[in-house]
């Protein structure tokens, strides 16, 4: 008896449960878009700049008189849902987008884990999604794609940029080399793979390969080895708060190598303002810079910081484009069926701000690298020498 | 494998750290062992410190180790209202409402630091958190010395807190048995609300030390949370010196991790060690010696 | 009587069982997403309370074994390409393994140690596989086939939600309670009585991470990629816990309002990026102060009052 009343109960908390799980649906003409993001959780900084990036592509083509679909010009709505860092999260997300707000096609969210989760709910909903922020190589590795397209950069291309620059540019040193990496997807492939590959090429002794996990926190034992074996170039392959670690801890050890790289980590803004002046002379690779011949790039860098009043970053770069090509593709399709967007996302063939962007057979649009050097809390491209905005600093201060 | 020097030196570190560490577990234990309560907030007021440092520095210009005594205060001061709002009125009730409550404010601190600060990953800049001491082949980070040096000195004050005070009577006291100190004349719920604040405060200390020697951000907290559980477990709950002497433990037995298995595996060992002295320890190695 | 009423309440599950398995037919992709995660995580929470509101254990390991199912689950598919029903046995047996294996250490803990101990367990487990490689290390394992599709993922979580379901009816309204009940209130006098607490325990925890590693192998099943941060990470402990305290700690109905609640609220703040997720935190602080026993506990508290009036 008590039973029935709590099951009736039940019942009503589910339906209301329901309802209010039903608000939120689009206008029936409106073109709508979907994008799970980090926004909150560990990767909340790169969120929002993907949010910026998506957000400004989508107003842009608003402002212009939304896109034209079977004669009459429909508005495009864009609908970001925060995954929390959580895989989990950005698989639910994008179900969601799909299922309950009827996205016509999706965009992705940050990093391998989160990007594969969304992404994998869109393939088999066969709905079209256009990402950045994966590396291709890492992207190709899960399966074969048929509905998502990728936009970033190759590993094994950052991974000899490093190298490259230090030949091209003439650098001196004792040829010992220490490799750290994460063993994230990218700090495996790189570190270690591909690193070890082309040191040999180019005539290095690797001293020290080290892996320490994603989020390690201490590094004193790999700095001792490194420090006592003499290695003058270190690269490394971490994220943001593992790079400011091992500087920091690389400076209370006493060690000083003349090259100093650190991929993905040393990247952001937050790394040369946590660490001051002993971010000068790390170097990282990069695969935008607002100085870069295309077109938009100087403007978009300047329209992010007087719009945000923070120091913009190469991600906002990677998203905007990646929600141009979608659009354009729903332009160019003419129409809301996700096979003919997918079809159209195919034939993409443009410059955009981040350069020429054409997919090939694995879905992927490679973007071009350059080697920047921090100097002075600002980020300088020193490599190569025809994108050149600076002079090396050489050794590591 | 490496030689003489930087196994030396890589285990001093470690110690050192290990001390450093013992602070920030200080609080947990002391409200664990009075309080019964797994404070799953604790990491985040070791950020809430971190920040302090950073902005105390950033706007008074003072050193962040100067400004110590302020940090305490402050967070110490944010401990209060939370205690008297949202654990106080849970008391009677089980552990997981109020280990719940206290979850409920990580989450909203995260978040908050978030609004506030950024997501960025921030570091307080002073040069001697980059310099290295050395003595003979043995080279530390000099952090590292000053850090040790201001836990175990923190640790002690609060040791003498503990066991020379009326305070600490009462605490000790309602450690044991609330009730029957209640009935003893005790005000079970100032001690506790004192104890709170303790632990913030020493929590928040430890932060700042931590903001200085390495990285911190909006969810560096979770991580401090349980590598400060596997310090209170080995040094016994609520037993100051413990505390320290399980730190120490720590730190040793993590860098002995580090350069046999690699840095990797510092975090795995610690886990390791924690359970097993769960499983056959519970009362800490210092069992014996209760404070 | 009790047997009678838990003769009843196993027919009503059964009865919605066989409803909700045919209601697939008519609801759409989205309920079917919604009805999954809520069948997932009613799983979670009605194991948890078996543990606690029984035994008196409080877990904050929901995570480790959830894991522990996913990367069975994919180890199983991917290598000897079983069917799921006997990977999910998998998973079960892997579960009950791993939870007899820490049982004798873990059950030396009282209260509090042994909270803290499956904590301290979950975040080995996660550190394990973040360092060994041969699971995939960070970057996970992926499912070599595709995932079946969504009505039966949807029909096999609802078939683990009925066993747990059912597993909690046979304990919360047979004998079998008064024994756990027994050991939960006061273990050594239980053992005076002759029951055995140590096995009793052991029963309720191997049943329970049972229960738990086959919801996560199901989840894993959806996904089609996990990783340790994801999968073992400790928002499943954490969100098993808001569950049973939102739809209130040992009661009956407490699991169900707990998953409803929480998927919608999940559902609500991704909608609403801009109302933070510290609105969750908020709204459990108010939750915990003001309705100790849950959602349920305060309907019933509600409902109860307003007999009184009636009557009066």
């Amino acid at each position: 008896m008590g039973n029935l009343k709590g099951i009736f109960r039940a019942g009503a908390i589910a339906a209301g449960a329901s309802m209010a799980l039903g608000l939120g649906a689009a206008r029936a003409d409106e073109i709508v878009v979907g994008a799970s993001l980090p926004l909150s959780g560990a990767l909340a900084g790169f969120g929002s700049f993907q949010q910026w990036g998506y957000k400004r592509a989508v107003d842009e083509v608003n402002k212009a008189g939304g896109i034209s679909i079977g004669g009459t010009r429909q508005m495009v709505k864009l609908i970001i849902r925060d995954d929390k860092t959580d895989p989990n999260a950005t698989a639910s997300n994008t179900e969601t987008l799909i299922s309950r707000d009827k996205v016509v096609a999706m965009l992705g969210s940050c990093t391998p884990a989160l990007v594969n989760a969304g992404a994998l709910v869109a393939e088999r909903a066969k709905k079209p999604m256009v990402t950045g922020c994966d590396p291709l190589e890492v992207f190709m590795s899960v399966r074969k794609w048929n509905y998502v397209w990728d936009i970033f950069f190759s590993v094994p291309e950052l991974a000899a940029a490093q190298f490259k620059a230090l030949a091209d540019l003439g650098v001196q040193t004792n040829k010992k080399i220490a490799i750290w990496h994460d063993n994230g997807p990218d700090g495996q492939a790189v570190g270690g793979k591909i690193w070890p590959a082309l040191a040999k090429e180019f005539g290095y002794e690797v001293v020290q390969n080290a892996e320490f996990p994603v989020d390690n926190t201490q590094f004193t034992s790999i700095i001792a080895e490194a420090k006592s074996k003499g290695a003058e170039v270190v690269l490394g392959d971490a994220i943001t708060p593992q790079a400011i670690a091992i500087r920091k801890q690389m400076a209370s050890a006493g060690y000083t190598p003349k090259i100093l790289n650190i991929e993905k980590g040393a990247e952001p803004v937050q790394f040369a303002e946590a660490l001051g002046k002993i971010s000068d002379g790390i170097f990282v690779g990069g695969y935008w810079d607002p100085s870069f011949p295309y077109p938009g790039a100087a403007d978009l860098a300047k329209a992010f910081e007087s719009e945000t009043k923070l120091t913009s970053s190469q991600h906002i770069a990677d998203s905007y484009a990646a929600a141009q090509v979608l659009l354009d593709a729903i332009k160019a399709a003419g129409s809301t069926d996700p096979e003919k967007i997918n079809a159209a996302i195919a034939k993409t063939d443009k410059t955009y701000v981040v350069g020429p962007v054409k997919f090939d057979e694995n879905h992927t649009a490679k973007l071009p690298i350059v080697s920047l050097q921090w100097q002075g809390g600002k980020t300088v491209i020193v490599w190569p020498k025809s994108a050149k905005t600076g002079e090396l600093l050489f050794p590591l201060p | 494998m490496s030689d003489v020097g930087t196994v030396l030196s890589t285990i001093i570190s470690g110690m050192l750290l290990g001390g450093m560490l013992a602070l920030t577990a200080l609080g947990l234990s002391i409200v664990l062992g009075v309080m019964r309560l797994v404070n799953l907030a604790h990491g985040d007021f070791l950020v809430v410190g971190a920040y302090a440092g950073l902005f105390f520095l950033k706007f008074t210009g003072v050193d962040p180790l100067l400004g110590l005594p302020v940090i305490a205060l402050f967070v110490a001061a944010l401990a209060v209202p939370l205690y008297g709002l949202l654990l106080a009125p849970l008391g009677e009730r089980g552990a997981e409402a109020q280990m719940m409550t206290m979850f409920a404010v990580s989450i909203i601190l995260e978040n908050v630091f978030v609004l506030a600060f950024s997501a960025d990953t921030r570091s307080i800049e002073r040069d001697y958190a980059t310099l290295p001491l050395t003595l003979g082949s043995v080279t530390v980070p000099l952090i590292y010395v000053i850090g040790f040096a201001i836990a175990v000195s923190l640790i002690l004050a609060v040791h003498w807190l503990i066991s020379k005070t009326r305070f600490g009577r009462d605490l000790r006291a309602s450690a044991a048995d609330a009730q029957a100190a209640e009935t003893l004349g005790v005000d079970v719920k100032r001690v506790q609300m004192a104890t709170f604040a303790l632990g913030a405060a020493c929590a928040g200390v430890g932060g700042t030390l931590i903001g200085a020697a390495f990285q911190f951000g909006p969810s560096s907290g979770a991580a401090y949370l349980l590598n400060s559980l596997a310090i209170v477990v080995l040094g016994g709950l609520g037993n100051v010196l413990g505390t320290l002497v399980g730190g120490l433990m720590l730190g040793f037995l993590q860098s002995l991790g580090g350069l046999t298995l690699g840095d990797g595996y510092r975090d795995l060992v610690g886990m390791a060690l924690f359970l097993l002295v769960l499983a056959f320890r519970p009362d800490g190695f210092l069992a014996r010696r209760r404070s | 009587m009790k047997i009678l009423s838990g003769f009843a309440e196993a027919g009503v599950l059964l009865g919605a069982f066989i409803l909700l398995w045919f209601a697939s037919d008519f609801v759409d992709d989205y309920g079917l997403q919604i009805a999954f995660r809520v069948l997932i995580y009613l799983t979670l929470a009605e194991s948890w309370n078996l543990l606690a509101g029984s035994v008196g254990l409080v877990s904050l390991g929901t995570s480790c074994f959830v894991g522990l199912g996913a990367y069975v689950a994919f180890g199983l598919l991917n290598h000897i390409d079983a069917p799921l029903p006997l990977v999910l046995l998998g998973c079960a047996l892997a579960g009950g393994a791993l939870a007899a294996l820490v049982s004798p250490a873990l059950f030396r803990l009282r209260g509090l140690y042994f909270t803290v101990g499956t904590l301290a367990l979950a975040e080995l487990l996660r550190l394990t596989m973040v360092n060994v490689s041969a699971f995939g290390g960070a970057m996970g394992i992926f499912m070599k086939k595709d995932p079946p599709p969504l009505p039966e993922l949807y029909h096999y979580a609802l078939a683990v939600a009925l066993i747990a379901s059912l597993a909690i009816t046979a304990c919360a309204r047979t004998r079998v309670s008064v024994i756990l009940r027994a050991v939960r209130d006061d273990e050594d006098a239980a053992a005076q009585m002759g029951v055995r607490p140590y096995r009793v325990k052991l029963g309720a925890f191997v049943l329970a991470s049972a229960l738990v590693a086959i919801a996560g192998g199901v989840q894993a099943t959806k996904l089609g990629a996990i990783e340790p941060y994801g999968m073992f990470g400790l928002q499943w402990s954490i969100d098993v816990l808001s569950m049973v305290i939102i739809g209130g700690v040992g009661l009956r109905l407490g699991p169900l309002v707990g998953a409803l609640f929480v998927v919608a609220l999940g559902e609500a703040l991704a909608d609403y990026p801009e109302a933070h997720v510290a609105i969750a935190g908020v709204i459990l602080i108010v939750l915990i102060r003001f309705a100790p026993r849950g959602v349920v506990g305060f309907a019933e508290n509600l409902s109860s009052l307003t007999k009184k009036r009636a009557t009066a």
